[in-house]
């Protein structure tokens, strides 16, 4: 069985001074990471063997940070646009998130429009949650129509955080905020719900890519800002194995903590557990030898 | 479910749960969407550094981040201060009998204007309302009735009392604790019906200003709480020791769940618990499991397991032992302990007959213990 492919690719100052991001970086740094994690010669051929034209492709962000610590609009708007020769319409791509609220509140402008790329939350009159609870295991819950209808192919575009509880908040989290009720999975470090969610149809069956976003992370305290411990990493990172890809970022968050003289989350007593537990139910391999990492800079 | 039809499922709680919203409440304050959450500081909360708080409001303890919430989804950390966000936040407000809480020692035959917010402080898997207290309260449509509001409403209605009920009252603490002081001043009595869940120093304060509560006790064992409720039976327990021991009326209820919790040596550890820790007067009603939420898979408790597990609790010497959610059964009624008459004959929520006088058997002139006026 092939090693799944994580790809990290290191984008030196993508951050400009101001904090804004350089979109000529950004482009470079998608265009990296996804030939290289598809093994295609392009950003569009790459893209188009994860997606088809038919797709309806949800872009999952995470905002519930605020402007200071959430996935950037820029971020999300150039994964959008890097669609553009797939033959994915704009129409056909959703950024989204829970609530219109914290989408503003994190730089978005809504768009709610019939043409052009759509950025709303779940609360938008007319989305709303499933009628039917997802009752299976530990969870019951009812899923975002968004996830659950709109999308026929997901993205976790989530940011790479440390958690208090989980330990860290990376893509399989982010689709906490795919449910209504992510307040009652944070017991015992969000294990087993972080995978038993992800395990989900809606999710499980949708999910095509992940995409954390490292450019900011917090590495301690999280995944509230705290900008004593948040390092400019510049970093993207990209998997189709959500589990391995998630086992990657929390390495990152491992070294940042290393080098910063922090304690691992281990010998803080919160490791995120629910990666072992999606490993062993089958959703993918997050083992350090179970994983090709391939570094790149763009 | 689009947001439209799941607000619409959300505020039928009242159809969930037997009743309707109070009419003239649909008029006077046209229940409808609405994002603009309460910003009211909570009364139990530490501040930590780095703007992160601790909640010592339940035994969760939720640690929190600038913008999370906790455990219950309707208190969030703002920057350091702590918000309820459901305060004046009604997402259902009904008129019920005070029977259907239950509460058969207090005030019978009257009525209890009944209040929730959205969020609950465990997740029980068997909750018949989880539509409600699943919940963030952006989730559920609720009416702007702030406690003032809630006491006229409930004068109006001709109600003996408040009920804070349906979700979990202690995740809007402040809300009720502020209408029970104003339903105090206008002779109103006030009914807290809860899990439990609840640190001492909030509980004792609350138990200053209500006048009955009513406890879910939903196990006597430790593995059971964790497994299905997502809580801990010690601080229940703690709970109902901390109100036994104070001047509020006391009830207990035990859904009996068949399989998980109805094995009669539990049953027995239970009763044996209560009359120790709260005394033999404590009503205890066993009531019957109907399979929802995350429970389907189990069937409806049988009758004979209620009438056994009632039989344990008499045994045990519990002194008032009822059975609910079984319509006509015998075991809804207040028999006297000293001669064996019947006293108040109840169907479902009807009382039919209500034979007491000045709180004693008009027969054999035995106290019965309750607030009867």
């Amino acid at each position: 069985m092939a090693k799944p492919k994580v790809i990290v690719v290191r984008v030196r100052g993508i951050l400009e001074r101001s904090g804004d991001i350089d979109p000529a970086r950004l482009r470079r740094a998608y265009e990296r990471g996804i030939r290289a994690l598809t093994g295609a010669a392009s950003l569009d051929e790459g893209l188009g063997r994860l997606f088809r034209p038919s797709d309806r492709v949800g872009l999952k962000i995470n905002t519930i940070g605020g402007r200071k610590i959430s996935t950037r609009p820029e971020v999300a708007l150039g994964l959008a646009a890097a669609f553009k020769g797939t033959g994915v319409p704009d129409k056909s791509i959703l950024i989204w998130d829970r609530t219109n609220r914290e989408l503003r509140d994190a730089g978005y402008a809504l768009s709610l429009g019939s043409s052009g790329v759509k950025i709303y939350g779940t609360d938008t009159d007319g989305a709303g949650y499933e009628d039917e609870l997802y009752a299976k295991g530990n969870i019951g819950s009812l899923f975002a129509s968004i996830q659950s209808r709109f999308a026929t192919a997901s993205v976790s575009l989530a940011l790479l955080k440390d958690h208090g509880l989980a330990g860290v908040t990376a893509g399989m989290k982010n689709y906490f905020g795919a449910i209504h009720n992510p307040n009652k999975y944070h017991d015992d470090h969000c294990d087993p719900f972080v995978a038993e969610v992800f395990a989900a149809p809606p999710v499980a069956t949708k999910h095509r890519l992940t995409v954390l976003d490292a450019l900011l992370v917090q590495y301690h305290r999280g995944p509230a800002y705290h900008a004593q411990w948040a390092d400019r990493a510049e970093t993207l990172v990209f998997g189709t194995d959500p589990v391995a890809t998630d086992a990657v970022g929390w390495r990152m968050i491992e070294a940042l903590r290393a080098a910063h003289g922090l304690p691992t989350l281990a010998e803080e007593g919160r490791e995120p557990r629910y990666l072992a537990t999606a490993e062993r139910m089958g959703l993918g391999r997050g083992g350090s030898d179970a994983v090709e990492v391939v570094e790149e800079e763009a | 479910m689009n947001r439209r039809r799941f607000l619409r499922t959300a505020a039928g709680a009242g159809v969930v749960l037997g009743a309707g919203p109070c009419p003239f409440l649909e008029e006077l304050y046209a229940f409808g969407p609405s994002a603009n959450l309460s910003d009211v500081e909570a009364r139990y909360y530490r501040k930590l550094p780095d703007r992160e708080v601790e909640c010592v409001l339940c035994p969760r303890n939720c640690r929190l981040g600038d913008k999370e919430r906790g455990y219950c989804g309707v208190r969030e950390n703002r920057d350091g201060r702590y918000v309820t966000l459901v305060y004046g936040k009604a997402c259902a407000a009904n008129v019920d009998p005070i029977e259907k809480k239950p509460f058969f020692h207090f005030r019978p035959g009257t009525t209890s204007f009944s209040i929730a917010s959205a969020g609950c402080n465990v997740n029980c898997r068997f909750c018949q309302n989880w539509e409600i207290s699943q919940v963030r309260p952006e989730q559920v449509r609720h009416s702007d009735l702030l406690p003032e509001a809630v006491v006229a409403a409930a004068l109006r209605t001709g109600c003996a009392s408040i009920a804070y009920t349906y979700s979990e009252p202690v995740v809007f603490y402040e809300y009720m604790y502020d209408t029970a002081v104003a339903a105090r001043r206008r002779g109103l009595k006030s009914a807290v019906v809860t899990g439990g869940h609840i640190n001492r120093e909030p509980l004792e304060a609350l138990l200053e200003v209500v006048d009955a509560v009513k406890v879910d006790l939903k196990a006597f064992r430790d593995g059971f709480y964790r497994e299905y409720v997502r809580g801990e039976l010690k601080p229940v327990l703690e709970a109902i020791r901390t109100i036994a021991a104070g001047k509020v009326w006391l009830e207990i209820v035990y859904l009996v769940i068949p399989t998980l919790n109805d094995d009669p040596a539990e049953i027995r550890d239970m009763a044996r618990w209560v009359r120790e820790a709260a005394g033999p007067d404590v009503p205890v009603h066993f009531s019957r499991f109907q399979p929802m939420y995350m429970m389907k898979n189990l069937p409806p408790t049988p009758v004979s397991t209620l009438e056994k597990a009632r039989a344990v609790a008499l045994e045990e010497g519990l002194r008032f032992v009822y059975i609910g959610n079984v319509p006509g059964h015998a075991a809804e009624n207040t028999v006297c302990p000293g001669c064996g008459r019947t006293l108040i004959e109840r169907y479902v929520f009807d009382i039919r007959r209500l034979d007491l006088k000045d709180g004693r058997c008009p027969y054999c002139r035995t106290a019965i213990p309750g607030v009867w006026t």
